[in-house]
């Protein structure tokens, strides 16, 4: 503990607003915690976004303007491709939220059985690459489809409404989680209260659910409008000729190397992003649950006919997504697809696009993206702590800015910033370390609010009482913060890994000849015609994110009996 | 318009919430319900109000078995703790809820919304939202709300429990003037015995999902007939037969038998300084109006109220004594 030398502390008045007397070495550890995360999303996520706006207005003749925005808007097809996201973004997002709300409805308000079965379809797109989906799709009703076949259907799956079902089984996990949350909030006692005065199940439904779910469905309309329009891996499988501006941007940086309209057409992918951000921000202002301290939750009744028909729905989905995900499994053990149906392990033999090198690259990534990740993440929430509540606030909103800049944009932006020669920032260009930055920061903002969640369980009381017995920085640390934070640490770590382990939009732009990821290889070999590799590499990297996951249960079971003191 | 209960009972799976529950509530009475947490006094207010079945015994209003009508159909108005108003709902739409349900007329919703308001001092503040009104204003709202219904029996959970003592002691006032005024029968739960004296004509005074005493304010003060009431209305020393002979002799009442306890309120034991001590002060705690002294007697331990102008001391030997009449004899 340190030794205040000065004895006066009664004595002499201090100046308004003098800081605490701290050790110098409490003092490194505090400004190291502080400063070393900050700086890091300074280089790995400021600089590199301020870069492709700067490049989307540098012109062909090196003058500053907006002739690119010009340029990209007067191409011919590009008006036709901005209207087809939107259409293609805007269906999957309304079949999202009322799907979404129906299941989450199901879940929570009903006594529904078989709930770990709707329970597990909703985990199943977590764990795989975003065009998983597609994949499957095309397995039953592509070209040949076993159901194609089957039935000598011609279902014409690529396009608008194989996007549109891909894309929804992708986004409908995150819909019916926004969803259920908010569902879960309301007090029984406000449909206690209108029942008393007379109203009728459906009046209470529109009086009361409807509204309380108002602020859930609108955060989950944003959050599946933003992450379909910016998603590239099922639109690069399933699209076909249905052009979208994930895809366009890809044509235009790898395809023509065309980094100054890429720039300007990842711009345009902020817009919606920027506007949710601000509808959204707005509305949560006006929001008020309703639910008191003592809120007790809405215990789930019986209504036959309404959950008959919640329940066909709510399976039926789960089924489809299972559906989807068995059969891509399924394929990856057939000869050849869906002709010969015999099992076989050869799609295992992957010797194309690098072999199975790609998955321990993946494997290396995730772990660097994990542990760089959540080292900084607890540094930065550990010291945010102890600033004022202007600082903190300039803090938290830095930190959770990444959740806004869809994959693709951050992807072509780390391009841009790191693929330059000879220059300090392009010695990480083709390591490892630059994709697991990138993944890292990609999904900074998510990592950070469950720490921020963890750590307000920490009593500031307890840091104090160390501090007080006479213990320093590091004691406060050991003791008070670690075992109530250590759930929370895993937890973090493990969402890195898993995301990091799936993820294409980010990663796409960074891979090189020499060094390339799972996901990747998985878009790759399927682009090739290698669909049943394709789907075999897709399972390598779903049981990878399966042990990870079976990983972080183990864990947190063990530190959960562990009695703490 | 009387509501009347006969032995009701009620289980959660093998714990028996309530036993053997008989209650009248008459017309324009004010009822309360006291007792400690769990004592099942929520629990037979949610089943009055149809929130909860009950497993067995009768409940009926004007002689109408009530328990074939659900919460829905029961016309009651009820209000919680938790105010529970519709967050977004502005005061008057609030109050007017339940007649738009009842698909009153406008310009007739209109009126009774304004009179409503009116009987809760909330005019200025019909066009707010919940969330910008103080808690005490959110729960005149919601007790407005329950009686645009003109509801058959008001039922108040708790209903003061969440705010400032201030706010709280008006309330208490203002609820029940308004209940004289409009002369519905109310049945309030609540765990503070100062709330349920002020306010009842009747207080229910429940331990452990039994009914203890039934009574006016005043009787169950007094005449306490059992320990727990003695103990949880108000503070009681308890004497048994034997030390009430030797500590009190003055007393004229006799204990009706040996299970009998001698409930002794503070404020009737004088206490004298003299030399030859019956006990001694082993502490003193100053509230205000007076001193409540801690008396050790060897075997048991007395508190008594002093006045100030005694000047009793901690060390102080002191003889107590009280009015042949004091104290009440009550199941242990």
């Amino acid at each position: 503990m340190t030794v205040n030398s000065s004895p006066d502390f009664a004595a002499a008045p201090r100046k308004a607003g003098k800081a605490l007397a701290i050790s110098p070495i409490a003092r490194i550890l505090y400004l190291t915690s502080l400063w070393v995360p900050l700086i890091g999303l300074a280089l790995f996520f400021l600089y590199p976004l301020v870069l492709i706006v700067q490049r989307s207005f540098v012109q062909r003749d090196g003058m500053i303007g907006i002739a690119n925005y010009v340029d990209v808007l007067s191409m011919r097809h590009i008006p036709g491709v901005i209207w087809n996201s939107l259409v293609m973004s805007g269906l999957t997002t309304l079949i999202c939220v009322v799907l979404g709300f129906m299941i989450a409805y199901f879940l929570q308000r009903t006594h529904a059985r078989l709930r770990w079965v709707i329970s597990v379809a909703l985990l199943l797109p977590l764990l795989a690459p975003s065009l998983v989906q597609a994949l499957g799709l095309i397995f039953l009703f592509g070209r040949n489809g076993l159901i194609s076949q089957a039935t000598g259907w011609n279902l014409q799956i690529y396009g608008l409404w194989g996007l549109v079902i891909s894309n929804s089984m992708y986004a409908l996990p995150q819909a019916v989680m926004i969803i259920q949350a908010s569902l879960r909030q309301s007090d029984t006692r406000q449909y206690d209260a209108a029942m008393m005065l007379g109203a009728t199940p459906w009046q209470r439904f529109v009086d009361i659910t409807l509204p309380n779910a108002r602020f859930g469905l609108l955060s989950a309309a944003f959050v599946c409008f933003t992450v379909t329009i910016t998603d590239f891996g099922n639109a690069a499988v399933i699209g076909g000729n249905y052009r979208v501006l994930a895809t366009e941007i890809y044509a235009q940086v790898v395809g023509q190397m065309n980094f100054n309209m890429g720039a300007v057409i990842g711009i345009l992918l902020l817009i919606p992003t920027l506007m949710a951000f601000y509808i959204e921000k707005v509305a949560a202002q006006r929001h008020t649950s309703g639910a008191t301290e003592g809120a007790m939750p809405v215990a789930p009744d019986r209504q036959p006919l309404r959950d008959i028909s919640l329940g066909l729905f709510s399976y039926g989905a789960a089924l489809f997504l299972i559906a989807v995900v068995v059969t891509v499994v399924y394929a990856s053990f057939v000869t050849l697809w869906p002709y010969r149906l015999d099992l076989t392990l050869r799609n295992y033999n992957i010797t194309a696009q690098g072999g199975y090198a790609p998955l321990w690259t993946s494997l290396i990534v995730s772990t660097q993206a994990a542990v760089i990740g959540t080292l900084l993440l607890f540094m930065l929430v550990v010291s945010q702590r102890r600033l004022g509540r202007g600082m903190a606030k300039a803090v938290y909103l830095l930190a959770i800015v990444p959740v806004g800049v869809p994959g693709l944009v951050l992807g072509l932006a780390y391009i841009l910033s790191f693929n330059v020669a000879g220059a300090l920032p392009g010695l990480l260009y083709g390591t490892t370390l630059l994709i697991a930055l990138c993944n890292f920061y990609h999904y900074h903002s998510q990592g950070f609010l469950t720490m921020v969640t963890g750590i307000r369980a920490v009593p500031p009381q307890l840091e104090e009482t160390v501090t007080c017995i006479g213990g320093n920085s590091l004691h406060g640390l050991r003791d008070a913060i670690l075992p109530v934070m250590l759930p929370t640490l895993v937890a973090v770590f493990f969402f890195l890994f898993m995301r990091s382990m799936v993820t294409l939009s980010a990663v796409i732009f960074l891979i090189t000849p020499q060094l390339s990821v799972g996901a990747v290889s998985v878009l790759r070999l399927d682009q090739a015609g290698f669909a049943t590799q394709a789907a075999a590499f897709s399972v390598c990297i779903m049981a990878v994110v399966m042990i990870a996951l079976g990983m972080m249960k183990a864990t947190l079971t063990f530190l959960e009996r562990k009695p703490r003191n | 318009m009387q509501l009347k209960i006969r032995n009701l009972e009620k289980y959660y799976g093998q714990f028996q919430a309530l036993s053997d529950v008989d209650l009248d509530v008459g017309d324009d009475e004010f009822v309360c319900l006291l007792g400690p947490s769990g004592c099942g006094k929520t629990t037979l207010l949610r089943i009055i109000a149809g929130l909860e079945p009950f497993n067995s015994g009768t409940l009926e209003l004007a002689g109408k078995d009530l328990s074939t009508v659900s919460a829905q159909h029961r016309g009651f108005g009820i209000v919680f703790q938790s105010y529970s108003l519709f967050q977004h709902m502005t005061v008057a739409e609030n109050i007017g809820y339940g007649l738009r349900i009842r698909k009153t007329a406008a310009a007739e919703k209109a009126a009774k919304v304004q009179k409503l308001m009116a009987l809760v001092h909330l005019q200025a503040f019909a066009e707010r939202y919940p969330y910008q009104l103080s808690g005490g204003q959110q729960q005149r709202v919601a007790i407005a709300r329950a009686l645009a219904v003109d509801p058959a029996l008001l039922l108040l959970d708790e209903p003061l429990s969440a705010l400032d003592a201030r706010v709280r002691n008006d309330l208490r006032l203002e609820i029940r003037d308004v209940q004289r005024r409009l002369r519905i029968p109310t049945i309030m739960v609540t765990h503070d015995q100062e709330e349920a004296l002020v306010m009842a004509d009747k207080i229910v005074c429940m331990n452990a999902g039994r009914i203890e005493q039934i009574g006016s304010p005043k009787e169950i003060y007094s005449h306490p007939r059992t320990k727990f009431v003695a103990d949880f209305v108000g503070i009681s020393n308890f004497l048994t037969p034997a030390m009430a002979a030797r500590v009190v002799p003055q007393l004229n009442s006799q204990a009706p038998d040996a299970q009998h306890l001698l409930a002794l309120r503070p404020e009737d034991i004088a206490v004298r300084m003299t030399e030859t001590a019956q006990a001694r002060v082993t502490e003193t705690s100053f509230l205000g109006n007076v001193t409540r002294l801690t008396l050790d007697l060897g075997d048991t331990t007395l508190l008594a109220d002093s006045h100030h102008s005694e000047g009793l001391k901690i060390g102080d030997a002191v003889t107590v004594s009280v009015p042949p009449d004091a104290g009440v004899w009550v199941r242990a």
